[in-house]
């Protein structure tokens, strides 16, 4: 995959938002096929075995908690981790309601937990969910051969609720769909610089179904609670001047 | 007595320093080793803004900056030389306010020992020396109205337009002090030696005086109320507040001009008028959140706006009316009303009145037990009921909107109470003396 193309995400942002992607300026590779030529043959890719996916956590800030396990991977992840690099991708597609804050990833890829991370769509991180469009969250998590060895990766995202519009229930529900999980392989000899990487995708069968019920206003409460605010500041506005005009 | 009083007021300063350089540097370990950071996120998006103009850049590229690129430029040292300098320069500020009460109530004839007690109402608040120490701006601000308190009060008229105008250009709040500043320096700011005179300073005294200044206020009776609107009016219009009000206006448009012409509308929007319009759903201690929230999507009626407006310009008019010429107590009871009634309030904006508590202290007749204690639980303890329900609803994820604003509107009470009794309780003293002709009395000074 040539450099222009780092982020796999940008690919789904017309469907999301319509918005121009937000990544990097990286500059233009010329296709280069030919290196990828004999990258497939007779190579054993780790196959994912199984897919977790959980929402941890209360209230407004929470977690998805990605655990990812490989078949086979004493033997097959152990050798191909012996010939290639390898990242694990996971692109999580933000449903409305829910925002990931790029601020709060990039310390985590300075804390070295993620490898690089990067946000599309909407990354406002102070409007309500009416006023908001949607955003997306890919992950890159290096496949060392340290986590393999117990075969399963863990990956956590940390995100947080939007303000939902109002409803007479007092709760708004958000549902997550599935996360894409790709792999990221090349050769270890190849040059560092180099932004060729081969993309795997690891057909993740669709994850439990992960629910947020964030609380939100009740537009019957618009009327009484107008009126009082409006009220109670000017009473609490006329005794502070009743006071100051009684002092002698 | 001299001596024990001048090792009390190092020893102060000395504890002052030190506790805030610890909290630095222990602000720097738990953010490196916990999860939960000391330093405010604020403090990111300022440095983050630094480092873009380090690099060139807009600060405005840094989403959520909404100042001054002046704290920006401030700020740079800190991708060149420490992340932590900001922190020493925002602690160094608010070490700067406590010199800067002793030096207002020195002016004013306060004893030392009083000073003291006052500087320490600063320095040793957990509210004020968290807020520096986590990378929070407001001590600059604080110094800032301090520092043009000081101008005005020796004389120095340019000097305090030119402060005031940036002041307000880097912050806006401190517009809410024109009108009393342009009402001091009318026609009795200056003494005897005529209108470019330095002007006189009313003295603390430990016998309290209450009428004697109130009372020589009005020379003249008027024999209407169009004759004293006009007299009050004529008497505002000197040189001293012809040349406040010109200079402090081409500072804050001059500022605000450089600016624009280097960022454009991002400054203006972000630093500006973001300010100026902002309603914020997001439930804060303001008891206008849950309204704004509940009417986000259809927005707001002109009498909406009006009417959330008008107690907050109800109550500015009445205490500037009243107290404008005790200009210290004038300024710390705006700032209580203009936070307690604003459409959004959080917690940083209480160092605004918390800087100019201190300056009123001393001629207050409320003594700490039991009314000053009353006060101070009613306050925190309000505070802390609206803290629980809104960690119920963000971080228990229950729904407590209903309670979470009745908690705000007792808060209002609590701050209203507050001011209440602050004035019930003060003794009102013009801060500049009027001029011998209008027979008022100058407190003998005493140590």
């Amino acid at each position: 995959m040539p450099c222009s193309r780092t982020y796999v995400a940008d690919a789904y942002l017309d469907a999301l938002t319509g918005q121009l992607a937000q990544h990097r300026d990286l500059t233009e590779v010329p296709e280069t096929a030919d290196l990828c030529k004999g990258l497939d043959d007779d190579l054993d890719v780790p196959v994912l075995s199984e897919v977790h996916r959980q929402l941890v956590g209360e209230g407004s800030h929470r977690r998805l908690v990605y655990s990812v396990k490989f078949g086979n991977c004493e033997d097959d992840a152990v050798k191909f981790l012996d010939g290639y690099a390898a990242n694990l991708v996971i692109i999580e597609k933000l449903p409305s309601g829910v925002f990931a804050d790029p601020f709060e990833l990039q310390h985590f890829v300075e804390r070295k937990v993620f490898l690089d991370v990067a946000v599309f769509g909407d990354t406002n991180l102070e409007l309500p969910s009416a006023l908001s469009n949607r955003s997306a969250v890919e992950i890159h998590f290096d496949f060392k051969p340290s986590t393999t060895m117990d075969c399963n990766l863990v990956v956590e995202l940390p995100l947080h609720a939007r303000y939902p519009p109002l409803d007479s229930s007092g709760y708004a529900t958000v549902e997550f769909g599935s996360p894409d999980l790709l792999l990221h392989y090349r050769k270890k000899d190849t040059h560092p610089d180099s932004c060729i990487w081969v993309s795997k995708n690891l057909d993740a069968e669709p994850v439990d179904k992960a629910v947020w019920r964030v609380p939100c206003g009740n537009g019957a409460h618009a009327g009484f609670v107008s009126s009082l605010t409006f009220i109670s500041a000017l009473v609490c506005s006329m005794s502070v001047v009743l006071a100051a005009s009684l002092i002698s | 007595m001299a001596v024990t009083t001048t090792t009390l007021r190092w020893r102060v300063m000395a504890a002052s320093v030190a506790l805030r350089v610890a909290l630095v540097a222990y602000g720097e370990w738990q953010d490196a080793h916990l999860e939960v950071r000391y330093t405010d996120v604020d403090y990111l998006v300022f440095s983050d803004a630094a480092a873009s103009v380090a690099a060139g850049g807009s600060p405005f590229a840094r989403a959520t900056y909404r100042y001054s690129p002046l704290l920006a430029f401030l700020l740079l040292p800190n991708s060149l030389l420490h992340p932590a300098w900001g922190k020493l320069i925002f602690s160094a500020a608010d070490l700067l306010v406590g010199l800067f009460i002793d030096t207002i109530l020195r002016l004013r004839g306060v004893p030392e020992k009083t000073r003291i007690w006052s500087v320490v109402a600063w320095l040793f608040n957990p509210f004020t020396f968290t807020i520096g120490t986590r990378g929070n701006c407001e001590p600059i601000v604080c110094a800032a109205v301090l520092w043009v308190l000081i101008c005005l009060m020796k004389g120095r008229v340019l000097q305090a337009a030119f402060w005031y105008g940036l002041i307000v250009h880097f912050r806006i709040y401190p517009i809410i002090y024109a009108v009393p500043f342009v009402i001091v320096l009318g026609k009795n700011y200056a003494g005897p030696a005529g209108p470019a005179g330095r002007p006189i300073l009313t003295q603390w005294s430990s016998k309290q005086q209450l009428q004697s200044d109130k009372t020589s206020e009005n020379v003249e009776e008027p024999t209407s109320l169009l004759a004293s609107l006009w007299i009050f009016l004529s008497s505002l219009v000197t040189r001293n507040t012809i040349l406040f009000g010109l200079f402090s206006g081409s500072m804050f448009f001059a500022w605000t001009g450089v600016f624009f012409y280097l960022y454009g509308w991002d400054f203006l929007n972000e630093a500006l008028l973001y300010h100026l319009t902002r309603t914020d759903p997001r439930h804060n201690f303001s008891i206008y959140f849950y309204h704004i929230y509940l009417h986000h999507q259809q927005g707001f009626s002109s009498i909406q706006k009006l009417a959330s407006f008008l107690p907050q310009l109800i109550v500015q008019l009445a205490l500037i009316l009243r107290f404008s010429r005790d200009l210290p107590f004038c300024l710390f009871l705006q700032t209580v009303a203009f936070v307690a009634f604003n459409k959004v309030m959080t917690a940083q904006y209480f160092v605004w009145f918390f800087c100019l508590l201190p300056l009123i202290l001393p001629w207050t007749r409320m003594k700490l037990r039991w009314k000053g204690l009353a006060c101070m639980l009613v306050w925190m303890g309000s505070q802390l009921h609206w803290l629980m329900w809104a960690y119920l609803l963000e971080f228990k994820g229950r729904n407590v909107f209903v309670q979470l604003w009745v908690a705000g509107l007792v808060f209002l009470a609590a701050n209203t109470f507050v001011m209440i009794m602050v004035i019930r309780h003060h003794n009102y003293s013009q801060l500049f003396l009027m001029s011998v002709k209008s027979g008022s009395k100058v407190a003998a000074k005493k140590e």
